[in-house]
C-alpha cells in the first residue's frame, strides 16, 4: 500500500508537470504582445516589418503624402509626413497589438499585429 | 490509488482542453473594416457572431448609409445633386430646402445648446471659420498669427441660435442672419454614430459590434464570452502621446458610447505655443482648462455633446452641468496629468 501511494505520487507529479509544460509552451509560442506592424496604403498592405528590428522606411501613400516610419526600441512611430496636417506625427510612437497610427490624406494606416489586443478601441 | 490519479491526470487533461478551448474561443477573430473617408477622421467597425459574407453586405450597406451623413452635414464641401450644410451655409438669409435628416441633425444641434446651457452652439460658425483658417494656416506654413481680436468679437455677435429657423413643413432650414454661419463639429460625428447604432441593431440585427468614428466608440451589445457578453474595454488615451503608457485608464462599455475631447491631437501652434481646436465660447479662445474629458453614456450623441461642453468648462462647474445627466460620467485629465472623476464613473472602470 505504501509502495502504491508512492509510484500514485509519482504518476501525479509527472502528469502535472507534463501539463503544465504543455501549457507554458503554449503560451510560450504564441506570438507575444505586438510582434510587427503592418503598413497599408489605401486599404493595401504596403509592408510588414517586425517591431524588434530597428528600421526606417519611407511610406509612399495616396495624394503626394510621404510619412517616414521609424521603428526603435521595440514602438514605431511617424516621425515626419509631407502631408499638410501631420496628425499621424502627433500620435505618437505604437507598440501594442490593435494601436494604429494613421495618416489620412495618405490613406496610410500602420497596425500593430501579431498579439491579442490589450483593448478594444480607444478615446 | 492508481484509479485516482488516473482520475486526477485525467480531470487535469480536460482542464487543459478547456484552457486551449476557452483561448481558441476568445481568440476567434471579429470581422473588422476600417474606413478612411468618413467626417475627417479614422472609422472602425468590428463585429462579432457573424459570417463574413453577412458582415461584408451589412458593413457596406452602414458605408453608404454613413457616406450620406458624412455628406448631408459637411460643412466645407458641396456634391452635385445634394443640399448639405453648405449649401444652407451659402444661402445664408433665405430659406435652403433640405433632407429631413439635416432638420433632425439640426434640431437636435439646437437641444444641444439648450441642454449645455449654452457651451455647445451649432451657430458658432462665424466664430470657427477664424479659428479654422488659422489652424489651416498654423499646420502648413510656420508663420501663423491670431485671429484678430476684433475680428472674432464681431463674428461672435453672429452667433445666435435663434438665427437658425427650421421649418419642418417646407422642409427648409434658413439662417435669417446672412453672417451667420453653421458648424456641427461638436454635434455631427456622435450623433451620425448613434444613427448608425440604431441602424446595426435594427436593421442589420447584430448584436455584438463596436463602432469607433474618430474616438467616438459606441458599443452595441458586448463582447461574446461562454453564456453570454462582457463588456468591451476601451482605452482612454494618455495626452501625452509618447509615453510609455498608451491609456491612462481603461473602460468596460456594453451598449454604451464614450468620446473624449482633448488639446493633443487637433491642436496647432502659434508662436510656439500650443492650442487647442476647441474654442470657449465665453472668450472666444481656445479652452485650456484641463488637457482632455472623456465622457460615458448610453447616447453617443450625448457624449459627443458633453465632451465638447465640459472641454470648455472648469472641472467644478463640469461637474454641475454633468449632475444634470444622471446617465453620463466623465474622468477629466488636470493639466497637471493627474485624473478627476466624477461620482459615477466607477462603474465603467476595469
Amino acid at each position: 500500500m505504501k509502495t502504491g501511494r508512492k509510484k500514485g505520487d509519482i504518476w501525479l507529479v509527472t502528469a502535472v508537470l507534463a501539463v503544465a509544460l504543455c501549457l507554458f509552451l503554449l503560451l510560450w509560442l504564441l506570438p507575444g504582445d505586438g510582434a510587427a506592424v503592418e503598413v497599408t496604403v489605401d486599404g493595401a498592405v504596403y509592408a510588414t516589418l517586425p517591431l524588434d528590428t530597428p528600421t526606417t522606411l519611407d511610406i509612399p501613400g495616396k495624394n503626394g503624402c510621404v510619412g517616414t516610419l521609424v521603428i526603435a526600441d521595440g514602438r514605431a512611430t511617424v516621425t515626419h509626413a509631407t502631408c499638410p496636417d501631420r496628425l499621424c506625427v502627433r500620435m505618437g510612437p505604437v507598440s501594442r497589438a490593435g494601436q494604429s497610427i494613421v495618416c489620412l490624406p495618405g490613406r496610410i494606416v500602420v497596425t500593430v499585429v501579431g498579439g491579442t489586443p490589450a483593448v478594444d478601441g480607444e478615446v | 490509488m492508481l484509479k485516482r490519479t488516473g482520475c486526477f491526470v485525467l480531470s487535469l487533461l480536460l482542464l487543459a482542453v478547456g484552457l486551449a478551448g476557452c483561448a481558441s474561443f476568445s481568440a476567434v477573430s471579429p470581422h473588422k473594416t476600417v474606413w478612411l473617408d468618413l467626417f475627417d477622421t479614422v472609422s472602425s467597425l468590428t463585429v462579432y457572431g457573424v459570417d463574413k459574407a453577412d458582415f461584408e453586405a451589412g458593413a457596406k450597406a452602414l458605408h453608404t448609409r454613413l457616406t450620406e451623413y458624412h455628406q448631408l452635414f459637411d460643412i466645407y464641401h458641396s456634391y452635385a445633386g445634394v443640399n448639405n450644410l453648405k449649401t444652407v451655409n451659402d444661402n445664408a438669409g433665405q430659406p435652403v430646402a433640405v433632407p429631413s435628416e439635416v432638420l433632425d441633425l439640426l434640431e437636435y444641434g439646437v437641444s444641444a445648446y439648450r441642454r449645455t446651457g449654452g457651451r455647445v452652439n451649432i451657430l458658432f460658425g462665424a466664430v470657427l471659420e477664424l479659428w479654422h483658417d488659422c489652424r489651416v494656416t498654423a499646420l502648413e506654413t510656420p508663420v501663423a498669427a491670431l485671429p484678430e481680436p476684433a475680428a472674432l468679437q464681431t463674428a461672435a455677435t453672429h452667433t445666435d441660435p435663434a438665427a437658425l429657423v427650421i421649418d419642418r413643413e417646407a422642409g427648409t432650414a434658413c439662417l435669417t442672419d446672412p453672417l451667420a454661419r453653421l458648424d456641427v463639429g461638436a454635434v455631427a460625428k456622435g450623433y451620425a454614430a448613434e444613427l448608425a447604432a440604431t441602424y446595426i441593431r435594427e436593421e442589420l440585427g447584430w448584436t455584438s459590434a463596436l463602432l469607433d468614428m474618430g474616438g467616438n466608440v459606441r458599443a452595441i451589445g458586448g463582447k461574446p464570452t461562454i453564456g453570454g457578453q462582457t463588456p468591451f474595454t476601451i482605452g482612454v488615451q494618455n495626452p501625452n502621446t509618447d509615453s510609455a503608457n498608451a491609456y491612462l485608464l481603461t473602460v468596460g462599455l456594453q451598449d454604451m458610447a464614450a468620446v473624449t475631447s482633448g488639446d493633443y491631437q487637433r491642436f496647432f501652434m502659434v508662436d510656439g505655443r500650443q492650442y487647442a481646436h476647441i474654442i470657449d465660447p465665453d472668450t472666444l479662445y481656445p479652452a485650456a482648462f484641463v488637457r482632455a474629458v472623456t465622457v460615458v453614456c448610453p447616447d453617443s450623441g450625448l457624449a459627443d455633446v458633453l465632451s465638447t461642453a465640459l472641454f470648455t468648462l472648469p472641472v467644478e462647474q463640469g461637474l454641475a452641468l454633468l449632475r444634470q445627466f444622471p446617465e453620463a460620467q466623465a474622468v477629466w485629465v488636470l493639466t497637471d496629468g493627474t485624473l478627476q472623476y466624477s461620482d459615477g464613473f466607477n462603474a465603467y472602470k476595469k
